[in-house]
């Protein structure tokens, strides 16, 4: 296992560089035999893109872990996506870091932070940078939600109480499983299903079905099945998916007689 | 970003734009022959749209907190580190605070299990992601705090029993196979 640690100068007795990016090497140290090799960070002397050709050495070093003092987000991001660990706020020498480390002990030491807390320090940058993480997401969220606003408002002016009762019985165990056999075929923003749930009370369809189709909707996944049994394995994906289809049906109906008895 | 990861994406956004697009087509079609009823489905809509426009605004401001304060780099350090309960538990944090869609994690997920991250940590990961805080708002505007809370905790502990139930099913196969 390999660990990278930003550097001022190539030993470990180096204090351990305040950026990732602009640190002048990185000390890649093997954390079994903790034999080491000093690498000149190539952008270490640019202004610009200097984030990027440090990750691109990291990655390319098939490093597992990072130390550092500051890690911006996108490199965080990068290096994330790429299997490697962060571990930012660190402050001391190389050698000592990778020992506290390699003891569990290095979140944990006083005045040393996590990587949390490397994402804490807001400057404008980080602050930037999350706020337009939110407006992306909320922008990913409003086409599929105006799609479901503007559906539910054809389904009212179109579909009586009367039909949607012919689909809902009132028949509480047949209502639970469709509604979870619905929350378990549609996907997306969880926002659509209290929306669609909202909607659904409205129209007099029980609370159990309601609660199961909210937590089915999130925990079963009958259009993302194909990608988890890609990322986890068939027999994890179906075993998981069908656990979590009986547990939304129990979930149900725990959550509405409790809140019957409690609401009460 | 590998090329299927980027394919599932572009799916993704597809099916994203081709939703509300065939719906608003769809608007145009019932406008051509039933204008009341359209304008009657339009009013309702606005109706819905001025119901969650407070909530959606507290989302808005709940997202930036969260990604202020937490990167995905993070979330994935409490990820298969530790065993036992506290590795659950840890799985279980993970899962409530993380954002955005699922197919964004599953690169993540895959690289963790194969680091070893057990199935139940995984499992209880997935399905702790039905509590959802940032979006509390709007669940809370529909359905009122005292049963929001109660769901939140029936939610959670479901998560746990279907990572203990994963765990033990899985692993036991594993066992099976193996022999």
């Amino acid at each position: 296992m390999k660990i990278a640690v930003s550097a001022d100068s190539p030993d470990l007795n180096a204090k351990v560089g305040s950026r990732f990016g602009t640190s002048k090497y990185f000390i890649i140290v093997d954390r079994d035999t903790m034999d080491f090799e000093a690498v000149a960070n190539p952008g270490a002397s640019t202004y610009q893109g200097s984030g990027v050709q440090a990750v691109v050495l990291v990655i390319s070093k098939k490093v597992d872990t990072v130390l550092t003092g500051y890690c911006s987000p996108t490199a965080i991001g990068h290096l994330t996506t790429n299997g490697i660990q962060v571990l930012a706020g660190v402050v001391g020498t190389v050698g000592k870091v990778v020992q506290m480390y390699k003891k569990g002990k290095l979140q944990r030491q006083p005045g040393v932070k996590s990587g949390l807390e490397a994402g804490v320090k807001i400057d404008k940058t980080t602050l930037i940078h999350a706020l337009s993480n939110s407006v992306n997401q909320i922008i990913r969220l409003l086409p599929v939600l105006t799609g479901v606003v503007l559906l539910i408002g054809l389904f009212s002016s179109f579909i009586s109480k009367e039909l949607l009762s012919s689909v809902f019985s009132g028949n509480i165990a047949i209502d639970t499983l469709l509604g979870a056999s619905l929350g378990s075929i549609f996907a997306g923003s969880p926002i659509n299903s209290y929306i669609i749930g909202g909607e659904f009370l409205e129209y007099g369809i029980s609370l159990f079905a309601v609660t199961a189709l909210i937590i089915s909707w999130v925990t079963v996944g009958i259009v993302q099945l194909p990608a988890e049994i890609a990322a986890l394995g068939i027999r994890f994906a179906l075993v998981r998916n069908a656990v979590s289809f009986a547990l939304s049906l129990i979930i149900a109906f725990f959550t509405v007689v409790f809140f019957t008895i409690i609401g009460v | 970003m590998n090329m299927s990861n980027r394919t599932t994406r572009k799916q993704s956004v597809m099916r994203m734009i081709y939703f509300p697009a065939s719906v608003i087509a769809v608007y145009g079609i019932i406008f051509a022959f039933m204008p009341a009823r359209a304008f009657l489905a339009l009013k309702s809509s606005g109706i819905i749209f001025s119901n969650i426009i407070i909530p959606l605004s507290l989302v808005f401001i709940l997202m930036i907190v969260l990604n202020l304060f937490l990167k995905p780099a993070y979330i994935a350090s409490f990820l298969g580190k530790e065993a036992g309960i506290k590795g659950i538990i840890l799985s279980m944090t993970a899962g409530i605070i993380s954002t955005g869609p699922i197919y964004a994690w599953y690169p993540m997920l895959k690289e963790l299990n194969e680091k070893g991250a057990g199935s139940s940590s995984i499992a209880v990961f997935l399905n702790s992601r039905a509590v959802k805080p940032f979006l509390l708002p709007i669940m809370i505007a529909y359905f009122g705090c005292l049963y929001v809370a109660i769901l939140t905790v029936f939610t959670i502990t479901g998560a746990l029993v279907a990572g203990y139930i994963v765990g033990a099913l899985v692993e036991k196969n594993v066992i099976k196979y193996t022999d």
